[in-house]
């Protein structure tokens, strides 16, 4: 049984520091997975690994059953996984459609030399994400956080992901943005998407994930349903650092 | 970015006054325009690698001098054809230019400016001792065949290449592959991030600024008829083919175009007033100030102001 992703004893040291220590989980297909811990965890480090930004020490990552740990970003982009970062990073001189384009972009230069960009893909997707039509013509520098965490979303969908691991989405929105989000996540998941999402908001967190995985060094503490994890006590010393 | 008619109208004409220009003005100042079409190939070079990715180039000359030590080694010493040597020449060009990338794997910023200088560097010290029997050591090699003579047709010669060079280089920066070309000089982490494969794409930039320094510069080098060293791999050649990309606008393919002429003829009519090295004071002063005022160069001026006469003209009209 092959599983969309799954991480096996995945080990990553930076000098002397332990981020990732002997982590091993799987996600299911179309099930949304909620990575929680405090600051310094090592959530974001499992995201860069999974994506091959960093290789792991030791350890194997697998995506739908093929060792995807020896393979660079794109290639592992090109079997559908992909992420979003905690600080959005839009293309700053390119306006709305233009950073969505890169996402489009195959990964074959005649491709991208020959044939002209499919503008009413970009328009699709930026709208799908919440964006107006006004806003299309508009530069990463005008846009709001808000703002730029859906335009972050739309290139990051435009690379057609079949599992998505989402970092922080909700840090420094508005309430109104949040809601607008996490539809937009609730949408992805009836589609029958994947999910991985990091995030502090616990309250927002929680309708949109079916499990939960909280981790403190680098390691799993608890694993199940949020209100579980929430209710474990290690997980309660981790985030209040009490005893 | 539209293309509209007024665009289309002002390089026709642009066009017409370049073929009409041997009519009108004699044959120093043709000559003048020569070197300016030859610096804005160089510069539209410069900008495809540097003002694009990023990644920037203190080595220039290196791409510049392998093309033009190439063909007027096989057409001097080895008695290729012009038709022949020049191919040759680019495709030695290019990998160099495969060289050149090497480092662009591992480092970017200050560091990579550094590692190109030395290869500018490098390059004028090995050409003078390695096999000076064929480089022609420090003197260089003179008495090598030209393509065309006179003013009037290297003129023509030298401004259609520039021309077929800009309007290339356009079609490809308008294409996909020059906006993700743009977008590794923006966010590179992001543009593999969005399923593309970084390296391949700053190859092709490298082969593709190969490609055209290389032939700029072994057409330069059947232009002049002789080159050297000295003047060749020159830290004064090497940043008035980057101060004219940046004065005239980098990312544009029309802006080292405008720098390259605008530096040339400045530097030309300063001659009689400042003979020496001091003129490249008044052009760093010039770009100096250029840069506080619009870091994106003459070009950015000139379509803002081109802006407010129209807005002022829409005012008028309403």
């Amino acid at each position: 049984m092959s599983y969309p992703l799954e991480l096996r004893d995945v080990v990553k040291r930076f000098g002397g520091l332990t981020a990732t220590d002997n982590m091993s989980f799987r996600v299911e297909d179309g099930e949304s997975l909620g990575l929680i811990g405090p600051n310094g965890a090592g959530k974001t480090t499992i995201f860069s690994l999974i994506m091959g930004e960093h290789r792991q020490t030791s350890g194997s990552i697998l995506c739908n059953g093929e060792d995807i740990s020896a393979l660079p970003t794109y290639a592992r982009i090109g079997r559908g996984v992909c992420r979003t970062y905690q600080v959005p990073r839009p293309f700053a001189d390119m306006d709305v459609m233009e950073n969505i384009r890169l996402g489009l972009m195959p990964n074959n230069l005649w491709q991208m030399l020959v044939r002209g960009p499919n503008h009413d893909r970009e328009i699709e997707l930026a709208l799908s994400v919440g964006f107006a039509e006004g806003d299309l013509k508009r530069h990463p520098a005008e846009l709001s956080m808000g703002d730029l965490r859906k335009l972050e979303l739309a290139r990051t969908l435009a690379t057609g992901p079949s599992i998505m691991l989402l970092d922080e989405v909700f840090a420094g929105l508005t309430a109104g943005e949040i809601s607008q989000i996490a539809e937009l996540i609730n949408q992805k998941r009836k589609e029958g998407m994947t999910l991985i999402i990091v995030s502090h908001d616990l309250k927002s967190l929680e309708p949109l994930i079916d499990r939960a995985i909280a981790m403190n060094y680098g390691a799993i503490v608890a694993e199940g349903d949020f209100a579980h994890v929430m209710a474990d006590p290690d997980v309660r010393a981790a985030y209040l650092g009490g005893e | 970015m539209g293309i509209r008619w007024q665009h289309l109208a002002a390089w026709a004409v642009f066009i017409i006054f370049m073929l009409a220009l041997p009519e009108f003005v004699s044959k120093g100042t043709l000559r003048t325009i020569i070197f300016a079409n030859f610096l804005a190939i160089f510069a539209i070079s410069w900008d495809v690698l540097s003002g694009r990715t990023g990644y920037i180039s203190f080595g220039h000359p290196f791409l510049i001098g392998i093309g033009a030590y190439t063909s007027a080694i096989l057409s001097y010493r080895f008695g290729f054809p012009i038709a022949l040597s020049i191919p040759l020449a680019v495709v030695a060009a290019m990998i160099g230019g495969t060289l050149f990338f090497l480092p662009a794997l591992r480092i970017r910023g200050s560091y990579f400016a550094l590692v190109t200088l030395a290869f500018m560097e490098l390059m004028y010290q090995l050409v003078q001792v390695i096999r000076p029997d064929i480089t022609g050591g420090t003197r260089g090699i003179s008495g090598v065949e030209t393509i065309t003579r006179g003013a009037v047709n290297n003129f023509y010669l030298s401004f259609c290449l520039m021309a077929l060079v800009a309007f290339s280089m356009w079609l490809l920066m308008k294409s996909r592959l020059g906006t993700a070309l743009s977008a590794i000089g923006m966010n590179e982490e992001s543009v593999r991030g969005s399923g593309l494969d970084t390296t391949k794409l700053k190859l092709a930039a490298f082969m593709i600024a190969a490609f055209v320094a290389g032939l700029g510069g072994a057409f330069y080098v059947h232009y002049l008829g002789s080159i050297a060293p000295r003047a060749l791999f020159d830290i004064n050649f090497l940043f008035t083919i980057i101060v004219a990309a940046l004065i005239g606008g980098a990312s544009t393919i029309i802006g080292p175009m405008i720098g390259a002429f605008f530096l040339t003829f400045l530097l030309e009519y300063l001659r009689p007033v400042l003979p020496g090295a001091e003129r490249y004071f008044i052009y760093g002063g010039i770009a100096l100030i250029l840069y506080m005022y619009q870091p994106k160069g003459i070009y950015e001026v000139a379509k803002q102001g081109w802006g407010r006469i129209q807005a002022a003209r829409a005012g008028a009209g309403s």
